[in-house]
């Protein structure tokens, strides 16, 4: 009986929570105005694809899909590059002040992202990347979460494993290359993901930094799409589903590694 | 092969905390030393500083003449065996034996014949394809070998290897080393707590207490002769009985203990070196295979049975003497029950007296 209504709950929730994502893929197949009418339909009559050929064709999509490719990707490799050579060298080398820095890295995760934007944008502007993909690149580099993450994570690595790597004459590069990274993989995974999936989705600071309509991503597309064509639910449907469908992909593909490196990152950290 | 010399090596972590002090020892071409002592008495940490893991506080260590103080591991030629075996866990058996090698650019063909010829001798051939986690720990171990054997260093060192395997694997990787070390003829240094294990392996043996070196001997010389109190009653197993008391003049030189439970006759040459003794206190040392329960000895200890470990080959009997706990090592055919009176002989020849406030030994 327990058993039962703890499995009703489960679908009702599962049920609920999938709905909008159910009737925005059913809205983006619906032909025009069919979304907006009462009362308000879960599946479409008629499946109609002539949105995604819209958005393709005379909205000019593929252009933003890129640019959120390249700058998801692009922050994705130079923030796993960065926070595990940093997360390492917390976890596993000595030097002076490492605690008091890190406890200082630590306290900045205080302060809120809004603040730091606008003088970012002002050092960005005066280095002339406003509109380039280094204007995302550089402030996604490295944070304070990935270093923490990999820290933790690379705790876990048996330090003797460093000196074999160091009696069998690898250099400091050649042990974080050949034995810290691919120990390390399963965090790497997790963090990957997380920042790809934060970057994708990440709407405040491209709409601030890209202002040229060349280099929007897909979210400030999105939301421009919004203003323009207020009326077009379905078209706006079509534009959330290309949206997601990359993050989508990307996570049930690492699903595996990723779940297995929250695991051990809760129990080994 | 090598030589290695340590001259006065010392390793201070903080102030006043010296985890090794003034350690010299020169180590022959290819012979076999171990280094043993218990927790905390900086074995490990004299291993490490050979290796290059550790920073030298103060003294000088030389390989093959070589001053290497400040030379990075990867260039003094040596190569370690861990204690929890430091297998790279993503990589193959084959690519464990190897790395070290392509590290240092060697021909696929070379390290191909290098990585077959340690599987051959060490017997891992068939698991050469498996990752560590699908190895037992033996099989670990030896892989953990092999990757030292393939590069063929000037020196192996191994840091307590076969303190992770269970009892009778042990004890055959114990002769499997040692056999190796007469096959390759090379010089190795070799860290334990287990003192069995340094007196059937080493050449040498080195007993350390709290960063000191105790004593350095053979095998035989450590159990028969030695320095002080520690290193008789570290050396054999069970340890060495102690007794405290002291000399009194009774129809010459007798050893009276404290509570009086054991007294003998001093021999001849043992009188003339404590004569100087004389009613001072003193302590002595009687091994527990020293006594015996036939009546060939003129001396003997009147005591009760507390309890015995049968052992098969032999038995352990447990008695008390002077309120302190004795063992006495016996044939396993003595047949005595729990709480009876027994009298145990021993040889008072083999008894060693040490000096109660310094605990070093007298004779």
């Amino acid at each position: 009986m327990k058993k039962s209504l703890v499995i009703f709950i489960a679908v009702f929730v599962g049920v609920i929570t999938f709905l909008p994502f159910l009737w925005m893929i059913s809205a983006s197949v619906m032909p025009s105005g069919a979304a907006n009418t009462f009362p308000p339909r879960i599946f479409p009559n008629k499946f109609d694809f002539s949105h995604y050929t819209t958005l393709f064709t005379r909205l000019n999509l593929t252009k933003y899909l890129l640019n959120s490719m390249i700058i998801s990707f692009g922050v994705t490799l130079f923030s796993l590059l960065l926070n595990s050579m940093a997360g390492y060298a917390f976890a596993k080398f000595r030097f002076a002040k490492k605690k008091g820095l890190f406890k200082f890295l630590l306290s900045s995760l205080i302060i809120p992202a809004q603040v730091t934007m606008l003088p970012l944008f002002l050092i960005l502007k005066n280095l002339g990347l406003i509109n380039t993909y280094w204007a995302i690149f550089i402030p996604g580099m490295a944070s304070i979460f990935g270093i923490f993450l990999i820290r933790q994570y690379a705790f876990s690595i048996p330090d003797s494993l460093i000196e074999a790597a160091k009696m069998d004459g690898a250099t400091e590069m050649q042990i974080y290359l050949r034995v810290i990274l691919p120990l390390c993989k399963p965090i790497l995974v997790t963090l990957g993901l997380f920042t790809f999936m934060g970057t994708w989705n990440d709407f405040l600071w491209p709409l601030i930094v890209m202002t040229d309509a060349n280099m929007y991503t897909m979210p400030v597309a999105l939301a421009n799409l919004m203003s323009e064509h207020v009326q077009d639910t379905e078209l706006m449907m079509a534009g959330s589903v290309i949206t997601i469908i990359p993050v989508l992909v990307v996570f049930l593909a690492l699903q595996k590694y990723y779940i297995k490196g929250i695991m051990m990152g809760s129990v080994k950290g | 092969m090598a030589e290695v010399k340590l001259v006065d090596v010392s390793k201070i972590y903080e102030e006043k905390n010296k985890a090794v002090s003034s350690f010299s020892l020169e180590i022959k071409d290819k012979e076999f030393v171990v280094l043993v002592g218990p927790s905390g008495c900086g074995k490990s940490t004299t291993l490490r500083m050979i290796a290059g893991l550790e920073d030298i506080s103060e003294g000088e260590i030389f390989i093959d003449g070589r001053k290497v103080n400040n030379v990075p591991p990867k260039d003094r030629d040596i190569a370690m065996v861990f204690q929890n075996y430091a297998l790279y866990p993503h990589m193959s058996v084959y690519e464990n034996m190897a790395f070290g090698l392509k590290l240092r650019k060697f021909s696929k063909s070379e390290i191909n014949e290098r990585v077959s010829y340690a599987a051959k001798i060490l017997d891992i051939e068939y698991l050469l394809e498996r990752k560590p986690k699908q190895l037992s720990g033996g099989q670990r171990q030896r892989v953990a070998v092999g990757r030292a054997i393939v590069r063929k260093p000037k020196v192996f060192l191994f840091d307590e290897p076969l303190s992770n395997l269970d009892a009778k694997l042990r004890v055959q990787m114990r002769s499997e080393i040692a056999r190796l070390h007469k096959r390759l003829q090379t010089t190795i240094v070799y860290v334990t707590h287990d003192q069995v294990e340094a007196m059937t392996m080493g050449d040498r043996i080195v007993v350390m207490k709290e960063g000191i070196v105790q004593q350095v001997d053979t095998p035989l010389n450590l159990y028969n002769h030695p320095k002080n109190k520690f290193v008789a009653g570290f050396i054999g197993s069970p340890a060495m009985n102690f007794v405290e008391g002291k000399i009194v003049s009774e129809d010459g030189l007798k050893f009276v203990s404290s509570q009086g439970t054991l007294t003998f006759q001093l021999n001849p040459k043992q009188s003339e070196i404590l004569s100087s003794y004389r009613d001072k206190k003193i302590t002595v040392g009687i091994r527990p295979e020293s006594f015996s329960a036939e009546t060939k000895y003129e001396s003997s200890v009147k005591t009760k049975l507390e309890f015995e470990e049968q052992m098969g080959n032999e038995v352990y009997l447990h008695f008390n003497v002077d309120g302190k706990s004795c063992i006495a090592r016996m044939h396993p055919d003595v047949q005595y029950k729990i709480g009876d009176e027994i009298n145990v002989g021993f040889n008072n020849f083999a008894v060693l007296f040490f000096d109660n406030a310094a605990g070093e030994r007298i004779c």
